[in-house]
């Protein structure tokens, strides 16, 4: 994931910082997400004396009061309502595309490069039986961060242990997160996405689609704002875990890591990546190959396996042990 | 959409940094209703008012002082009264058996729909904290019986037993949406009660959002606030930790916390609060409804003659059982 690169302030809207944890402020953010901390308002006067108000409608003159059903400041009398200020929590919008740079040919090039060195384990004639059933050039979607995190973590590991295989660690260290790309994608599995994304070069980002042909799929963010930070967050934990387990609890297994965050300036950019689905056909049944839409290296997909290979040519293998193994020991 | 007509009212306030009276000791303000000119009177405490003759809403906006802030937020109402009022009927119809007779017969009288002020603490919370973490292993041990033909045999068994090992730390994290009342007339705990609220719906304070409901400006100092956010901080913390440690188990789990970048800022929650009559005798009950979410809690009377009844009823049983089984066993002998 080295090559992705981010430009961090560019997530901002507004250009503002949360005060407490350096993370952008998105329009209609009210208050860090992060944090919790309030987004700065716009300044008001400060009162000097008591000031009573009472608003009226612009249309009607009819004095205006909170209204449940319009859950705004509404006029009962001409039905007029009035936009206050509020949490908004719009759905995910693509920011920057990268785009194809593998042709169609040079995909079902690789595909068939990939049916031929799929191993022993699968039909010897894998790679000249398959048939191509289809290609379709997806942009699938991902959230790039780049965080600073302040990780508290508490394990079990087997470091240190005496009688019980356990033994409790803990400690503290500051991870950096640059340029992780979380999938969003619901068309791509995780395991999908987790392996074509290091050929993706988030230097060749643009605004819009390109490299492919019209009837390309651009996959949509289909979660809001909210629900995004709460998927940020929770990679991060995640990463988090798997980054402490790797390089700070002592040890070689481990079990119940728990790992508590101070993030600061967590800087979120929404992509659309580039990938080929190809499906294609080996003895009636159909398989799919995702191919990175920037890295033709970058293979992932089903294949059959061969029974004669994989079952009855061990069984063979052992049934003709056992025989020599028999010969001998009878001679 | 929307204008507003101001009048500036000199009522001897002090302003910002000037001497500071204790909440609640302020004068009760008096106002002309802006639409048909009616002498209103705003108690100290209150910031909207309706004016009974043309039921035109006001609002008062008062100098801030470092106890009385300007609300940053608002949540507004999304139970009406009727809903309200059906969700308090449930409730009473729900509460357990001990609970007085008169208490699920009597109606819930609605005092009204009040935005209650309220503080909503955030903090980075650092502890260290130490404990004592048991780790599980399994011993074959052996040990001696006696078989079905009364002969005593050996034999094996695998027990668990755990061995505790000390676990010193740090964990620090943020602490968001500590949400404390800010009103004597509503507890802490009450509020509690009816929590949470949503506040992914909650808007930056404007006052059209109050218009036409009572509000109510804090009675409470943001030092006792702080405290009780404090409280409340220290209960999550705690919960947090227990959920840190790792091992099988864990005792004697003890931790120094302090707490930094505290902000504090005032909203106003949406409250239905209603007023129970229940017996001549006795004072009413506040029962409160989350204006959000249609949650309710209140005080509930608890019928101590039902009790009295059940434990006598229990003994009985208990006391016919023994004469049944016990006689029976003393015909046997």
């Amino acid at each position: 994931m080295d090559n992705l690169q981010v430009t961090p302030e560019a997530n901002s809207e507004d250009g503002s910082l949360c005060a407490r944890c350096h993370s952008p402020l998105e329009q209609g953010d009210l208050r860090c997400a992060i944090c919790g901390e309030v987004a700065p308002a716009k300044e008001r006067a400060t009162l000097t004396t008591v000031v009573t108000k009472i608003l009226r409608c612009t249309g009607c003159g009819a004095a205006i009061g909170y209204d449940i059903k319009h859950q705004a400041p509404a006029c009962s009398f001409c039905g007029g309502v009035v936009e206050e200020e509020s949490v908004s929590d719009p759905m995910e919008q693509t920011e920057m595309f990268l785009p194809f740079t593998v042709t169609e040919q040079q995909a079902q090039r690789a595909l068939k490069q990939w049916l031929a060195n799929q191993g022993w384990s699968r039909p010897s004639d894998l790679a000249s039986t398959a048939t191509f059933a289809g290609l379709k050039p997806l942009w699938w979607v991902g959230w790039v961060f780049h965080a600073e995190a302040q990780v508290s973590w508490a394990a079990d590991s087997d470091a240190g242990s005496r009688r019980s295989s356990w033994a409790p660690h803990s400690g503290q260290t500051t991870l950096q997160f640059n340029r992780v790309l979380v999938s969003a994608s619901r068309g791509l599995t995780n395991q999908e996405a987790n392996a074509i994304t290091p050929g993706m070069n988030l230097q060749t980002a643009q605004s819009g689609p390109g490299g492919a042909r019209a009837d390309a799929i651009i996959e949509q963010f289909d979660v809001q704002r909210s629900q995004a930070r709460r998927e940020v967050i929770a990679a991060i934990e995640r990463l988090s875990a798997e980054s402490v387990q790797r390089t700070e609890i002592p040890g070689r297994k481990f079990r119940n890591v728990a790992v508590s965050l101070v993030l600061r300036g967590l800087h979120t950019q929404r992509y659309a990546l580039p990938a080929y689905v190809i499906a294609y056909r080996y003895k009636e049944q159909l398989y799919r190959v995702v191919i990175c839409g920037q890295d033709t290296k970058l293979v992932i997909g089903k294949a059959p396996r061969s029974l004669m290979k994989t079952v009855v040519l061990p069984i063979v293998i052992v049934i003709v042990i056992a025989l020599i193994f028999l010969l001998f020991s009878a001679f | 959409m929307s204008t507003s007509d101001q009048a500036n009212l000199n009522q001897g306030r002090q302003p910002p940094g000037g001497p500071q009276r204790e909440l609640g000791e302020e004068d009760a303000l008096s106002i002309a209703c802006q639409s048909c000119g009616a002498e209103l009177v705003v108690a100290s405490n209150i910031r909207s008012t309706v004016c009974p003759y043309c039921a035109s809403p006001s609002i008062v906006e008062r100098p801030p002082t470092p106890n009385r802030p300007d609300p940053t937020f608002v949540v507004g109402f999304v139970r009406d009264h009727q809903q309200a009022t059906n969700a308090v009927k449930q409730w009473i119809t729900s509460r357990h058996m001990f609970v007085r007779s008169d208490f699920k017969r009597a109606s819930p009288e609605l005092t009204r729909g009040v935005y209650l002020p309220a503080y909503l603490y955030s903090a980075i919370s650092d502890s260290q904290y130490s404990a004592e973490i048991g780790e599980n292993y399994t011993e074959t041990e052996t040990y001696t019986t006696t078989d079905s033909n009364g002969k005593s045999v050996t034999k094996t068994r695998t027990v668990t037993k755990t061995e505790y090992r000390s676990l010193q730390g740090r964990h620090e994290g943020y602490l968001i949406d500590i949400v404390v009342s800010a009103s004597r007339g509503v507890a802490n705990d009450a509020l509690e009660a009816i929590e949470p609220f949503d506040l992914r719906a909650m808007r930056r304070y404007e006052a059209g959002m109050i218009a036409g409901w009572i509000a109510e400006e804090p009675s409470r100092t943001v030092d006792e606030c702080m405290r009780l956010s404090h409280d409340e901080a220290m209960q999550i913390i705690q919960r947090k930790l227990q959920g840190f440690m790792p091992g099988d188990s864990h005792r004697n789990l003890r931790h120094r916390t302090n707490l930094h970048d505290e902000m504090v800022h005032l909203i106003l929650l949406p409250i239905w609060s209603f007023a129970l009559r229940y017996a001549d005798d006795q004072p009413p009950l506040k029962i409160l409804v989350n204006g959000q979410t249609g949650r309710v809690n209140g005080e509930v009377p608890i019928s101590y003659g039902k009790i009295a009844l059940a434990v006598a009823a229990v003994l009985l049983v208990v006391l016919i059982l023994f004469l049944l089984f016990g006689g029976a066993a003393g015909l046997a002998n």
